[in-house]
């Protein structure tokens, strides 16, 4: 496939802002070696801000807040705040802005003949890329996406999927180790957590720190998928791991602020040398001239590219939990499952706990959380030494990676606008009535 | 202005049906972001149970998975959990309670 010409795009002045896919974004990429702590992925333009409190409602820290009378609200710190962007797709008023961004940096990557561009797609990112251009919510567009990343340029078309079955490989042997080692001296402590999500694990860090031994050692699919394609990939390809730049392609805000930790660097190098949304990746390939729509299906490249299903429910509540189980009733009973739908896990909101049955072993407990709040729960729960479970998935999403802060937004948010706006008159006016 | 008594039906007509509509506009806004959501759920196990898309529904059938794991030459051939494993697949984690007392002794209220 010929990549598109992308020599009419020209880079923006940093700090600059534009518009992408209905988000404000800052033109700015942060350089190895700026502190993630200090950064603002997230902040609420004053200006547009209408004092709803629609943001304060979503966030589970209280990172965002009013910060006068008139109720203008902003994020106060960057350490408060997970960068999860839930206050920033659930808007009303379009009011809340990106603080970073990679586009132009990666146009430039692009363009650059000696960089060797790897795409690294998340799973979610497939199923809502479709709404950008015209398709129906949910929409699954993985070979279209794989084509697009192509044709934009990208050198290997690896993907995060792959990164996902090798974290189940990898968190289910820790899960079975961590259970087997129970009553050992220095025994890793039960539950486990998953460590897949980047505001859940700031989360941890910032108001768990006591629980930091329960979170799994395992870094996420993209943690994982950067140090091997500087590693891994450059021996089967050939390459200079040097000349390669790793693109991290999410639904997601926290992933920028994970792609810059400075311990992520076990290639020798930062191991993600860029983050990017799904809205941003929509950006690119309308502003590369792509027409998304008419591109073939085709596949990811070998090596670091192919994925099952278990992979790709990593973007749903509750199928970190269900891929993990797959695996670890195998390992543990010896038999083959015969049916992976372990629907009892899949969430949609709130927690989910589950009895699941282990042939030659026993009972598996485990918990899924939907949301930080109602993983503040389970974290109590633990805290106390009451928590009965295994092993525990936690999403800062409500429904999890499907419903990031860097996904296409629901329009049906900006349109209900408008019918609140008619309850505020009616309220309103009912009160007039009541006072008179 | 004189009103009709037909356009005053009308006009008042208008205003219940508001007023019917809109009880709990909060709680309506929060559903239809989930049903939202619900809609990229349903997508992402349909794509799971195809096997148009995936050929493979466990990781540990993943041949490329088999690959790396390989006893005798895979890139990590010490298994899952192994030395290389631990060496490029995991991580630690930096406790940073110290920055949120901090910013609560400032005064800041979090609700967390």
């Amino acid at each position: 496939m010929v990549p598109a010409d992308l020599s009419a795009i020209h880079p923006q002045a940093e700090g600059s802002m534009r518009l992408v896919e209905g988000v404000m974004s800052r033109n700015y990429a942060p350089k190895d070696g700026t502190d993630p702590d200090k950064i603002t992925f997230v902040q609420v333009d004053a200006d547009k801000c209408e004092a709803c409190g629609a943001c304060e409602e979503f966030c589970a820290t209280g990172a965002i807040q009013s910060i006068n009378d008139d109720g203008i609200h902003q994020v106060v710190d960057p350490a408060a705040c997970m960068n999860c962007g839930q206050c920033l797709v659930n808007c009303p008023y379009g009011a809340i802005y990106e603080g970073v961004s990679f586009v132009d940096e990666l146009f430039a990557k692009l363009k650059d003949p000696d960089t060797v561009v790897v795409s690294m797609p998340a799973p979610s990112v497939r199923y809502g890329l479709g709404e950008c251009f015209g398709a129906s919510t949910g929409t699954y567009v993985g070979g279209k996406m794989h084509a697009a990343l192509r044709k934009l340029g990208f050198d290997y078309i690896w993907d995060t999927e792959y990164a996902a079955d090798l974290t189940i490989m990898e968190e289910g042997t820790e899960l079975i180790q961590r259970v087997k080692e129970q009553g050992q001296k220095d025994a890793r402590p039960l539950p486990q957590f998953t460590s897949c999500c980047p505001g859940w694990i700031k989360f941890t860090e910032t108001f768990y720190p006591d629980l930091m031994p329960n979170l799994s050692s395992c870094k996420s699919p993209i943690g994982m998928l950067g140090p091997l394609a500087k590693t891994y990939g450059a021996e089967e390809t050939d390459t200079k791991p040097k000349k390669i730049y790793t693109v991290s392609i999410m639904p997601c805000i926290a992933k920028k602020y994970e792609g810059i930790r400075p311990e992520l660097n076990d290639s020798g190098f930062s191991d993600i040398d860029a983050t990017i949304n799904t809205r941003e990746l929509a950006y690119m390939i309308k502003a590369a001239g792509i027409d998304f729509n008419s591109l073939p299906d085709q596949d990811p490249d070998p090596v670091l590219g192919e994925s099952t299903g278990a992979a790709t429910i990593f973007g749903n509540s509750g199928g970190v939990m269900e891929a993990a189980l797959r695996l670890a009733y195998e390992v543990l009973s010896g038999e083959k499952l015969n049916n992976p739908d372990i629907k009892v896990v899949r969430t949609h909101e709130g927690i989910n706990t589950a009895d699941v049955n282990v042939p030659n072993f026993g009972v598996v407990k485990v918990a899924v959380a939907s949301g930080l709040k109602n993983a503040a729960k389970l974290c109590d729960e633990v805290r106390a030494g009451k928590s009965p479970y295994h092993f525990i998935e936690i999403m800062t999403c409500p429904g999890g990676c499907v419903n990031g802060g860097g996904q296409p937004l629901d329009p049906e948010i900006q349109a209900s606008l408008f019918r609140s706006t008619v309850a505020q008159i009616n309220k309103r006016f009912r009160a007039r009535k009541i006072k008179a | 202005m004189i009103m009709k008594r037909r356009s005053f039906l009308k006009a008042c007509g208008v205003m219940a049906g508001y007023a019917v509509l809109t009880v709990n506009v909060a709680s309506e806004a929060f559903a239809a972001a989930m049903s939202f959501v619900a809609l990229r759920q349903k997508s992402v196990y349909a794509a799971d149970a195809n096997p148009k898309i995936y050929t493979y529904r466990k990781s540990q059938d993943n041949p490329m998975i088999v690959k790396i794991y390989n006893h005798k030459d895979g890139f990590l051939h010490d298994g899952p959990c192994g030395h290389k494993s631990h060496e490029l697949l995991h991580t630690h984690y930096i406790d940073r309670s110290a920055k949120l007392a901090a910013l609560k002794a400032k005064g800041y209220k979090l609700s967390i």
